[in-house]
C-alpha cells in the first residue's frame, strides 16, 4: 500500500473544494467558469487515482460513470443559482447512487432510495419551491452565505472519511454475483429459470430484517409514528367561526354592502 | 438465427422493439376509442369520417384513420415556447413524462417462459428484464411520474399551470400510500416480489387469482392508479373548467402530444400491472395452452394475446369511468385518500398478515382462501363503512367560515345550526 496515497487524496479534495468555492453563486463578478474547470479536473484526477489503485472488477466502467455523475451532480446541487435545478440535480445524484448500489448487488436499497428520496421527499421540495419561486429568484436567494466555512467543513468531513482509505485493503469489492451467492436462500427456481434471471437477494434481506434486526425495525417504526402524531399536533389549527360584525344583518350581507375600496 | 434468439439479451432487445411499437400503436388507438366510447356513452356517433388519405377508393373505414391524422397534425403544427418560460425545463418536462411512463414495460411478464427449439428446455423469458425487485421497480418508476407534470407546470410560468402542478404533486404524494398498501397485500399473499412468480403463485394455488381472494385490495389499487394517471374522477391537475388545461395549458404541438401519449401509456402500463398482480397475468382457466408448462412459441403468443385482452378490458373501464363519474372536489379527494383508502388498506394488510400466519395462501384447496379472503374483506368493509357512517361530515378550513346557503338571502332567515340561537 502506498503510504502517500492519503495525502494525494487530501490534495485532490483541496482542489475540488477550491473549485466548489469558486463556483458557488456570489454577488459581483462570477467565477463559476474557473471553478467548474477546477472541480471537473479534481473529479477526473480522483477517478484516475481510483482506477490506478483499485483492482479490476466486474462492472468497473459503469461504476466510474455513475460515480462521476453523482459527484458532478452533487457539485451542481450546491452551485446552481436556480433552486428548482438544484432539486433536479439532487434527483440525478439519487439516481446515480442507486445505480451504484445496483452494481454492488443491493437492489432493494437502490429502489428504496429512489422511492423514498426521489419519489417523495424531493417532490415535496419541488412543491415548496414552486409555491415560493414562480418568477426569477431574488438576489438574496442566489448568493451563498459563508461559502468558505461551508467548503472547509465539507473538506474536513471528506478528509476524515478518506483518511481511512490507507488502512483499507484496496481490493476489488465483491462482485454482485458473489454477494448474491452469499445471500441466496434456496436454489429451487434455478432449474426452471434461465441463467440470467436467477440473481437477487431481496428475500434474504427481508428475512434478516424481520429476525435479526426486528427490534431496530420496530423501534424505527414507533419513532416515525411519534413523529407523525407530533406533526399532526403542530399542524392542526382550528379556524374560528367568524361572527357577523353587525348582528342585525345576516352573515355575508355586510361584505356585500361594503365599498370595494 | 434461432440460436441467436436464445440469448436473453438479444431476445429482450427484440421484445423492446416489438413492445414499443405495439404500445405506441395501442396508445394512438386508445385516443380514438376514448372518443368513440365517450360518443357511445353520450349517445353520439363520434369520429367516423377520416380514412387512410383517400386510399382504398375513398372508403373511410369507420373513422379508423383518425389517430394517423391526429398524429400528423401534431407533427406539422408550429412549435412554440412562451417567452417567459424556463426553456430547458419547458422542453424537458414532456420528455421526462413520456420516458418515465414508458420504462415500466421492462418488468411486466408478457408471456411466461419460451422454449424456442422445442427441446423441452426453457431458453428465454418473454420479459425484458426479470429483476428480483420487479414489483418495487414499478413502484419506484411510478413515483417518479410526477416530475414531468410538476416541472412542466412550473416551467410554463403560468398561474393556471402552476395550480395544476401543485394539485398533481399533492395528489400523487397522498395516493402513493394506499397504492403501496394494496401492493403489500399481494406480496404477503404470494410471498414474492418477482412479477413472474406472482403470476405463477396465482396459477399454482388452484387458479385463484388474487382478485377473488382480495377484491377490496384490487379496488384500492385500481382507484389509486386512476389517481396516479390523473384520470377522471381524479383529473384535478388539468380540470378544464377551472384551470383552462391545467399543467399543459402552455403546451402545444408535439410537446403537448408527448404529455397526451404519456398519459395513455401510463394507463396501459398500469392496467398491465393490475392484471399481473390481481387478474392472473397471462393465465385464463379452461383454455388449454395457457398453462405454466406450455412454452412453445404459439403458446407464448396466445399468452400475450390473453394479457393484451385483459389490458384492453381494464383500459375500457378507465374510459367508462371517465365519462360516467364527475370530478372530485379537492378536499373530497384528500379525505378519500387519508380517511377512506389508507385505513382500508391498513385493515387489508392486517387481514393478509393473519391469513399468512395461519398458512392460508399456501393451502392446496381453493376454499380456505376464498372463505378467509372474502369473509375478511367483508369484515374490513363493514368496519370502514361503520366508522365512516358514524363520523360527522367533514368540514374543512374555509367551509367552517361559510354560513349555510339560506342565510345569504334575508327573506329566508333561519338560525345557524352550529350556534343554536334563534333570533
Amino acid at each position: 500500500m502506498n503510504a502517500s496515497l492519503p495525502y494525494l487524496i487530501y490534495a485532490l479534495f483541496a482542489v475540488g473544494g477550491a473549485g466548489i468555492y469558486l463556483a458557488l453563486p456570489r454577488s459581483g463578478r462570477s467565477t463559476a467558469v474557473p471553478g467548474s474547470i477546477l472541480g471537473l479536473a479534481a473529479v477526473g484526477m480522483f477517478v484516475a487515482v481510483v482506477a490506478k489503485y483499485a483492482l479490476p472488477s466486474e462492472g468497473a466502467g459503469f461504476s466510474y460513470l455513475f460515480s462521476a455523475m453523482a459527484l458532478i451532480g452533487a457539485g451542481r446541487v450546491v452551485t446552481h443559482p436556480k433552486a428548482v435545478y438544484c432539486v433536479l440535480y439532487f434527483v440525478l445524484v439519487i439516481i446515480s447512487v442507486s445505480m451504484l448500489l445496483v452494481l454492488q448487488g443491493a437492489e432493494f436499497l437502490a429502489i428504496a432510495l429512489i422511492v423514498v428520496y426521489a419519489g417523495a421527499i424531493l417532490v415535496t421540495y419541488a412543491f415548496v419551491l414552486m409555491l415560493s419561486q414562480q418568477s426569477a429568484s431574488v438576489p438574496g436567494d442566489v448568493r451563498s452565505r459563508e461559502p468558505f466555512l461551508a467548503v472547509l467543513a465539507g473538506f474536513f468531513t471528506m478528509a476524515c472519511i478518506a483518511g481511512q482509505v490507507g488502512d483499507l485493503p484496496l481490493a476489488a469489492a465483491p462482485s454482485s454475483e458473489q454477494v448474491i451467492r452469499l445471500a441466496q436462500h434456496g436454489e429451487a427456481d434455478q432449474a426452471v429459470m434461465p441463467e440470467m434471471m436467477v440473481d437477487g437477494n431481496t428475500a434474504a434481506m427481508g428475512a434478516a430484517l424481520m429476525t435479526k434486526y426486528v427490534v431496530t425495525l420496530e423501534t424505527t417504526g414507533v419513532l416515525l409514528l411519534v413523529a407523525l402524531v407530533g406533526a399532526m399536533a403542530v399542524a392542526k389549527k382550528r379556524v374560528p367561526i367568524e361572527e357577523s360584525p353587525d348582528p342585525e344583518k345576516p352573515l355575508g350581507q355586510v361584505g356585500r354592502e361594503a365599498a370595494p375600496f | 438465427m434461432l440460436d441467436l434468439l436464445k440469448n436473453q439479451l438479444l431476445f429482450s432487445g427484440l421484445l423492446i422493439a416489438v413492445l414499443m411499437g405495439a404500445i405506441n400503436l395501442g396508445v394512438a388507438y386508445c385516443t380514438f376509442y376514448e372518443r368513440k366510447i365517450s360518443a357511445w356513452i353520450q349517445n353520439r356517433e363520434g369520429p367516423n369520417r377520416v380514412g387512410f388519405f383517400g386510399l382504398f377508393w375513398g372508403f373511410h373505414f369507420w373513422g379508423y384513420g383518425q389517430p394517423m391524422a391526429d398524429g400528423l397534425k401534431f407533427l406539422l403544427k408550429e412549435e412554440m415556447i412562451p417567452d417567459k418560460a424556463d426553456k430547458p425545463l419547458y422542453v424537458m418536462a414532456p420528455a421526462i413524462s413520456f420516458i418515465v411512463s414508458t420504462i415500466g414495460i421492462a418488468v411486466i411478464p408478457w408471456g411466461g417462459y419460451l422454449d424456442i427449439d422445442a427441446d423441452g428446455i426453457v431458453d428465454v423469458a418473454c420479459q425484458v428484464a426479470n429483476p428480483d425487485i420487479g414489483l418495487l421497480y414499478v413502484l419506484g418508476v411510478g413515483s417518479l411520474g410526477v416530475y414531468g407534470v410538476v416541472l412542466g407546470a412550473w416551467a410554463s410560468n403560468n398561474k393556471y399551470s402552476l395550480f395544476g402542478g401543485i394539485r398533481a404533486a399533492a395528489q400523487m404524494l397522498s395516493y402513493e400510500i394506499p397504492l403501496g398498501l394494496a401492493i403489500l397485500v399481494v406480496v404477503l399473499s404470494c410471498g414474492e416480489v418477482r412479477l413472474e412468480n406472482i403470476v405463477r403463485a396465482q396459477i399454482e394455488g388452484g387458479g385463484t387469482w388474487n382478485v377473488f381472494v382480495h377484491p377490496l385490495a384490487f379496488f384500492l389499487l385500481f382507484v389509486t392508479q386512476l389517481a396516479e394517471t390523473n384520470r377522471a374522477p381524479f383529473d384535478m391537475a388539468e380540470s378544464e373548467q377551472e384551470l383552462v388545461g391545467g399543467f399543459h395549458t402552455e403546451y402545444g404541438a408535439l410537446k403537448f402530444a408527448l404529455f397526451f401519449l404519456s398519459e395513455y401509456t401510463h394507463m396501459i402500463i398500469n392496467s398491465a400491472f393490475l392484471c399481473v398482480l390481481f387478474l392472473g397475468g397471462w393465465h385464463f382457466p379452461w383454455i388449454p395452452g395457457l398453462g405454466l408448462e406450455d412454452t412453445a412459441w404459439w403458446a407464448v403468443l396466445a399468452k400475450m394475446a390473453m394479457l393484451g385482452t385483459k389490458i384492453a378490458g381494464c383500459v375500457f373501464v378507465y374510459m367508462w369511468i371517465r365519462w360516467t363519474l364527475p370530478r372530485f372536489r379537492f378536499d373530497q379527494l384528500m379525505r378519500l385518500a387519508w380517511k377512506g383508502l389508507i385505513p382500508t388498506g391498513l385493515g387489508l394488510v392486517a387481514l393478509a398478515v393473519v391469513m399468512t400466519y395461519f398458512g392460508i395462501p399456501g393451502s392446496e384447496s381453493v376454499w380456505p382462501k376464498l372463505i378467509w379472503g372474502l369473509g375478511g374483506n367483508a369484515a374490513v368493509l363493514f368496519m370502514v363503512v361503520l366508522v365512516v357512517g358514524m363520523s360527522p361530515a367533514g368540514v374543512t378550513g374555509r367551509q367552517a367560515n361559510m354560513p349555510p346557503i339560506s342565510l345569504l338571502s334575508p327573506a329566508k332567515r333561519v338560525p345557524r345550526a352550529d350556534q343554536g340561537t334563534a333570533n
